[in-house]
C-alpha cells in the first residue's frame, strides 16, 4: 500500500466517524473555565448543562445537552443515551450537584455500576464518614439527625463527654447538610438556644463535634487509583484566604499527608478524576478526616495552582477523568509532584462589612505592594449587599503572588479585616 | 507618579489585552475584567488615557466589548454617554473605552466593518457637544454636589473629555455645537435657558483652542446676541453705565445702536440684556424709534402706533434685562396683531395688578434666580407677552405634558381672549373650570394628573396653567376610559374648544389592541387632509394629532401630542405637512430616514415639518371634519403600501396586524 493510498484511507476514516471519533468527553456542568481548559486540551467535548446556557452554546458552536440535574426520574437514562449517541465516553463532574451524574454516567461507560455507588458516596457526608471510620480513617464524632431534637441531644452528648459542667461554656458542634457544597448551609451551635434556628427544611443534617486544629484542603489528582499530583492548599482564614502550595511548616507534612489520601482513595475506590478533602492537623501531626469532595473546589483554588504550578488543574482534572490517559501523557504534563513551586499564589475573597455600599476603595499600599497581583472588584452600581449563601456569593477576590509563605500570609491576613467597601 | 509605575501598569494592560485577544469567543467574559480593571488604572492619568488610545484599534476585535450592550459601535447613541459616564463603576469604564475605539475609527486607526471614520467623528463631535460641561466643569450647585459625590467618577470622565478634546478638530466641535444652537433656534422657543448655556460653552470653547477659524464667526453671532452685540454695550459691563450712555447719544447713534440690537434679535430669537434697557429707554424718551429696536413689519408699526399707550405700560411693567426675551416676543405679538382681539387690552391689563396667589407668586419668582426686584406680575406678564408673540415657541419642557402645552399654543393663536381668561383664573382663584359634555371640572377639586412633580423649567404661563390643565385633561380621560373607543375623540374638542372637528380616526383598535384597515385609515387622512384628494379643503385651526415617536432605529419609543399646522407643497412639488411640536427639539431622528426639519425646508418660526407620507407613517389618531371628505379611493394604491411598509417597519412591530 502506497503513502498516498493509506492518506485516502485515513481520511474515508475520518470522515466516516466525524461525529464519534475521537471520542467526545462530557462536562457536567456549566464552567467556562472548564470548557476552555478542554477546548485547549484539543479534546472534542460536549457540555451537558443547564438548559439556560442553552443560547449561548448555539451562539459560539458548543456541542450542548441542556439538562436539569434536580430532576430524577425515569428520563434520567435519556442523558445516557444522548451522549452515547454523540460519541461520549467520559464524564467529568464541575460541580457538587453534578457529581452523581457523573458518577452515574461513567459506570454506564465503564459497565462499572460500582462506579455510581463511589460517587453517592461523596454525595452523602453521613455516609461519607461512616466510609471513611469504617475504614480506619480518623474523623471527629458524628451523627445524622432527623428532627431538632437529635441536635440537642448531640450537643449535650458531646459536652458532656467533654467534662463540662453547668456553667461552662460549651464547645460548639457543627451542622451541615448531607449534599450541599464547601461550607453552603454549615452553621456552628454551641447553645440549644442556637436549634430553633433550624427549621425543617434543613434536616436531614449531619452534626460533627468541633475538631481543633489547622484546617486544609488538598486537591489530589487521581488516574487509575493513583495520586498523579498532589497540592496542599493552606487556609488562612476559611472562606475569605487561602494559598497554594502549603508553607514549609504543613508541607514538611506532605509524607504523612499523602499517605492519608492514599488511604482515602483506596478507602472510597476513586480510580479517576479531581478530590478535594479537608484534613484538620494538629501540632502533634495527627490528621482528622473532614471531608472530601470530587469535583471542582471553591475559593479559587483552580486558579493558584495554575498560578504556583504552571498547569491548568481544569486540564489535569479532565486528563485525569480519562481512562484512557496514558501515564506518558500525564507525567509530561504534571511538574515534579513534591509540593514545590516558584512562589506561592493566594487570594483574599472580599465580603463587605457593610450592608450597604456607598463606595470601594483599594488601598494604594496593597495595589503597590510587589505580591499584588489584580482583583476583579468594581464599584457596584446598586449598592445594596446580597445575602450570603455559604462563601460563594463574594464581592470580589484578590489575588497575591510572591516567594514568601509568611508574607503572603500576613498579607491575606492583615486585609482580610481591611474595609475594602464603605 | 513615576513613570516606572506607570511602564507596569501598561504592560499589564497589554497583558491582559493579549490574553482576552487568545481568548476563544466563549471564553472572552473570562478575561474582560482583567482588561477593564488594567485599563480604569491607566484612566487615572492623561497618559494612561493616551496608552489606552493607543490600543484602540484592537479593542473590538480582542472582544472588549463582546456579549455586552456596547457590542455594536453602530448601534450607541450619543446621548446615552453621559449617562454612562456617571454611572458608578464598570459602565464608565466600558463606555470610555468604547469612546476611544470611536476615536480610532475616526482618526483611521481601525478600519471598523460597519462604521465609517467620518461617522465616528460625528458621533464623538456630539458626544461632546452633549457634555461640555465636564469638559469646563461649572460650578453650579448641582455640579458641585456631583462632584463630592462622585468624585472618581467624575475625575475620569472629565479626564478623559480633556483628552478627547485634544484629540478632535476643535472645528468641527464648534461645528455640531454651531448646529446644535441653530436647530434649537430656528424654532425660537420662548425658553431659552439651555441654549444661553450651551452659548457660554461655546464661548470657553473658542477662548480654549486655536483652531475654530471657520466656525468662528457664527458662534461669536450668539455669544454676542447674548452678551451685547452693539460696540456701546461691548465696553459696557454694567447695564446701568449702559443706560447712562444712551443719555448722551445723537439721535443717529441710537437709532443705529437700535438697529445692531434688533438686527442681532432677529438673526438669533436672543435678546441681550442690553436690548430691555434700550427698549425701555426708548418707550420713555424716542417712542418715535421704538420700531426699530424692535424691527417691526408695517403691520407691526401701525398696530404700535395705535396702541403705543398699552406698548409703553407693558414695557414698563414686562421688560426688564432678567425678562429681556420678552421683547422678541413684543415684537412679534405686534406683528401678528394680536391686540386686534378685542378682550386681548382688558386682558393684558388685568394681569398688570393682578392679585397673584402666594404660592403661584413663589413659584414664577423661583423661575428667575437672578431676579432683580422683579415681581411676579412682571415675570407674568412677560411670559404672556412671549406666548402671544410666539404661540408655537411654548414647549413642555422635561414634563410629559405635550396636550397642555399644545393647549396654550393653540389658544394664544386663535383665542388670545380665552387664554386671558384662563391665566388669571389659574394665578389668582387657583383653579379653572373647563366643560365636559355639560358638566364643569374645577381642576382644585381634581388631584394628581400626568406630571404631580411638575419640572419647573418653564415659560411663566405654562408654569401658572400647566398644573390645572394637566389635571382636567387626565380627568377627562379618566371619564371616558371605559366607553371602549380611543378617549381622544370626545376628550380633544371639549378640551381645546370647538376649534378641533369632531370627526375623528384611530389606527389602533381600542378593544382589540390591533392595527386594523390601516390602508382605510390611511385614505381617510389623505381625503380629509391632502390638498389634492381633499376637494381643496384648508386646514384653517391646527389640528391636534397623535403620533407614534420612535427611535432613530425605528423603534417604538411611546405617544406624543403634535398640532399639524398647515399643509403645504414645496417648489420641487412634494406636499409637505409642517406641524408645531411642544418638545421643542423637534429635528430628531425618527428612524427609517425619517427626520423632522425645523428650516430650510419652508418652515415658519417654530414649525417642523415631514414630506407628507412620512408624516402620516408615524401619524396614530387624528380630527376631520366629516363634512369635508374628499375621494379616499382616488389616493394611489402604491401611496397606501409605502406608508403601510414604512408603519409595519417601525412602530408597527409592536402590534398585531389584521387585515379585513
Amino acid at each position: 500500500m502506497g503513502l498516498d493510498h493509506l492518506d485516502l484511507e485515513n481520511q474515508t476514516q475520518q470522515n466516516l466517524n466525524e461525529e464519534t471519533k475521537p471520542y467526545l468527553t462530557a462536562l457536567i456542568g456549566w464552567s467556562l473555565p472548564a470548557i476552555e481548559a478542554c477546548d485547549k486540551l484539543d479534546k472534542p467535548f460536549v457540555v451537558v448543562g443547564p438548559p439556560e446556557f442553552e443560547g449561548f452554546a448555539e451562539k459560539n458552536d458548543i456541542k450542548f445537552i441542556g439538562w436539569n440535574f434536580d430532576q430524577l426520574n425515569e428520563g434520567s437514562d435519556q442523558l445516557f443515551k444522548k451522549l452515547k449517541a454523540l460519541g461520549a465516553e467520559v464524564a467529568v463532574p464541575l460541580y457538587e450537584e453534578c457529581v452523581e451524574w457523573a458518577g452515574a454516567l461513567n459506570s454506564r461507560f465503564r459497565n462499572e455500576p460500582r462506579v455510581f455507588n463511589r460517587s453517592l458516596l461523596l454525595r452523602d457526608k453521613g455516609m461519607m464518614k461512616r466510609k471513611a471510620q469504617i475504614a480506619g480513617i480518623k474523623v471527629g464524632v458524628f451523627e445524622e439527625a432527623h428532627s431538632k431534637e437529635d441536635v440537642r441531644r448531640f450537643l449535650k452528648r458531646v459536652n458532656e463527654a467533654l467534662l463540662k459542667v453547668e456553667g461552662d461554656k460549651n464547645d460548639p458542634i457543627h451542622v451541615k447538610p448531607l449534599d450541599k457544597a464547601g461550607s453552603v448551609g454549615h452553621r456552628a451551635i454551641e447553645n440549644p438556644e442556637e436549634i430553633e434556628a433550624l427549621t425543617d427544611a434543613d434536616f436531614p443534617l449531619l452534626m460533627e463535634s468541633h475538631l481543633d486544629g489547622q484546617e486544609f484542603s488538598c486537591e489530589a489528582f487521581i488516574h487509575k487509583g493513583k495520586i498523579q499530583f498532589l497540592n496542599i492548599t493552606e487556609y488562612v482564614k476559611l472562606g475569605y484566604s487561602n494559598f497554594v502550595p502549603a508553607s514549609p511548616g504543613l508541607e514538611d507534612k506532605r509524607p504523612l499527608i499523602r499517605n492519608a489520601i492514599q488511604q482515602l482513595v483506596d478507602a472510597f475506590e476513586i480510580e479517576y478524576g479531581v478530590i478535594h478533602p479537608e484534613y484538620f492537623i494538629t501540632p502533634d501531626g495527627t490528621l482528622h478526616f473532614g471531608e472530601v469532595a470530587a469535583r471542582v473546589p471553591g475559593g479559587h483554588i483552580f486558579d493558584l495552582i495554575e498560578r504556583a504550578y504552571g498547569f491548568s488543574a481544569y486540564q489535569a482534572q479532565i486528563l485525569c477523568s480519562d481512562p484512557n490517559t496514558t501515564e506518558e501523557e500525564l507525567r509530561n504534563f504534571f511538574p515534579e509532584d513534591n509540593g514545590q513551586a516558584d512562589g506561592y499564589a493566594g487570594c483574599l475573597m472580599v465580603h463587605p462589612h457593610v450592608n450597604y455600599i456607598q463606595e470601594l476603595e483599594v488601598p494604594e499600599e496593597l495595589e503597590n505592594h510587589p505580591y499584588f497581583e489584580k482583583h476583579d472588584m468594581f464599584e457596584p452600581s446598586q449598592g445594596k449587599v446580597a445575602e450570603r449563601i455559604g462563601f460563594g456569593n463574594h464581592y470580589g477576590t484578590i489575588f497575591l503572588y510572591g516567594e514568601d509563605s509568611e508574607t503572603m500570609r500576613e498579607l491575606l491576613e492583615k486585609y482580610e479585616k481591611y474595609d475594602f467597601y464603605k | 507618579m513615576s513613570s516606572e509605575l506607570t511602564d507596569k501598569k501598561v504592560d499589564r494592560f497589554t497583558h491582559a489585552l493579549n490574553e482576552l485577544d487568545k481568548a476563544a469567543a466563549f471564553a472572552k467574559s473570562m478575561y474582560q475584567t482583567d482588561v477593564y480593571q488594567e485599563a480604569s488604572r491607566l484612566m487615572e492619568t492623561m497618559e494612561g488615557m493616551e496608552t489606552l488610545f493607543h490600543f484602540a484599534n484592537r479593542f473590538e476585535e480582542a472582544g472588549v466589548f463582546a456579549n455586552g450592550p456596547w457590542e455594536d459601535a453602530s448601534k450607541l447613541q450619543p446621548p446615552l454617554v453621559a449617562g454612562s459616564l456617571k454611572t458608578k463603576g464598570l459602565a464608565s469604564i466600558i463606555e470610555i473605552l468604547s469612546d476611544l475605539r470611536m476615536l480610532s475609527i475616526a482618526k483611521g486607526n481601525y478600519d471598523h466593518p460597519s462604521m465609517g471614520s467620518e461617522e465616528a467623528a460625528e458621533f464623538l463631535n456630539e458626544v461632546l457637544a452633549l457634555n461640555l460641561d465636564l469638559l469646563f466643569p461649572g460650578d453650579s450647585e448641582e455640579a458641585r454636589i456631583e462632584q463630592e459625590e462622585n468624585a472618581e467618577q467624575l475625575d475620569r470622565s472629565q479626564r478623559f473629555f480633556q483628552f478627547l478634546f485634544t484629540r478632535i478638530s476643535s472645528d468641527a466641535l464648534t461645528g455640531t455645537l454651531r448646529e446644535e444652537i441653530e436647530r434649537l433656534m430656528a424654532q425660537r422657543p420662548i425658553m431659552v435657558k439651555r441654549v444661553i448655556s450651551m452659548i457660554q460653552m461655546a464661548k470657553k470653547l473658542l477662548n480654549n483652542s486655536e483652531a475654530g477659524e471657520t466656525e468662528h464667526p457664527a458662534l461669536e453671532k450668539y455669544i454676542k446676541a447674548i452678551e451685547g452685540p452693539s460696540p456701546l454695550g461691548e465696553n459696557t459691563s454694567n447695564l446701568n453705565d449702559y443706560r447712562k450712555k444712551l443719555k448722551d447719544l445723537s439721535e443717529e447713534e441710537l437709532k443705529q445702536e437700535a438697529e445692531v440690537l434688533s438686527n442681532s434679535m432677529q438673526d438669533t430669537g436672543l435678546v441681550a440684556p442690553q436690548h430691555a434697557v434700550l427698549v425701555r429707554f426708548l418707550s420713555r424718551n424716542k417712542p418715535e424709534m421704538l420700531s426699530d429696536a424692535l424691527s417691526l413689519s408695517d403691520k407691526g408699526k401701525a398696530n404700535l402706533e395705535e396702541h403705543f399707550d398699552l406698548v409703553k405700560q407693558l414695557i414698563k411693567v414686562g421688560i426688564y434685562p432678567a425678562t429681556g426675551q420678552a421683547v422678541y416676543g413684543l415684537a412679534r405679538m405686534l406683528d401678528r396683531g394680536v391686540f386686534s382681539y378685542s378682550p386681548v387690552i382688558p386682558g393684558l391689563r388685568r394681569l398688570i395688578e393682578l392679585d397673584i396667589k402666594p404660592e403661584v407668586r413663589k413659584d414664577l419668582l423661583n423661575a428667575y434666580q437672578n431676579r432683580q426686584g422683579l415681581t411676579a406680575n412682571t415675570i407674568l406678564l412677560s411670559g404672556v407677552i412671549s406666548v402671544l408673540g410666539q404661540p408655537l415657541g411654548v414647549g413642555q419642557g422635561l414634563n410629559p405634558t405635550c396636550q397642555s402645552a399644545r393647549g396654550i399654543s393653540l389658544w394664544a393663536q386663535h383665542a388670545p381672549g380665552y387664554l386671558l381668561e384662563l391665566i388669571p383664573r389659574a394665578a389668582r382663584d387657583g383653579d379653572i373650570d373647563l366643560k365636559f359634555e355639560g358638566t364643569p371640572i374645577h381642576s382644585k377639586d381634581l388631584k394628581g394628573g400626568l406630571a404631580p412633580e411638575l419640572h419647573k423649567e418653564l415659560d411663566p404661563v405654562s408654569l401658572v396653567l400647566v398644573p390645572h390643565l394637566d389635571r382636567i385633561y387626565n380627568e377627562m380621560m379618566t371619564r371616558v376610559a371605559l366607553r371602549g373607543e380611543d378617549g381622544h375623540r370626545w376628550v380633544n374638542p371639549a378640551f381645546y374648544g370647538n376649534w378641533v372637528q369632531t370627526g375623528f380616526s384611530n389606527v389602533i383598535e381600542p378593544i382589540t389592541g390591533t392595527v386594523t384597515d390601516y390602508p382605510g385609515y390611511v385614505r381617510l387622512f389623505y381625503a380629509t387632509h391632502h390638498p389634492e384628494y381633499n376637494d381643496d379643503y384648508e386646514l384653517i385651526y391646527p389640528n391636534p394629532v397623535g403620533i407614534f415617536i420612535t427611535n432613530v432605529h425605528g423603534k417604538l419609543l411611546g405617544y406624543h401630542a403634535v398640532s399639524i399646522l398647515r399643509i403645504a407643497q414645496v417648489p420641487s412639488g412634494d406636499y409637505r405637512i409642517y406641524f408645531y411640536n411642544p418638545n421643542n427639539d423637534s429635528s430628531q431622528n425618527w428612524g427609517q430616514d425619517i427626520e423632522p426639519t425645523v428650516s430650510g425646508n419652508g418652515e415658519l418660526e417654530g414649525e417642523s415639518s415631514l414630506p407628507f407620507h412620512e408624516f402620516v407613517s408615524r401619524l396614530y389618531a387624528f380630527h376631520y371634519n366629516p363634512y369635508e371628505q374628499g375621494d379616499a379611493f382616488a389616493v394611489e394604491d402604491e401611496i397606501v403600501e409605502e406608508i403601510e411598509k414604512l408603519a409595519k417597519e417601525s412602530w408597527g412591530r409592536e402590534y398585531t396586524w389584521v387585515n379585513i
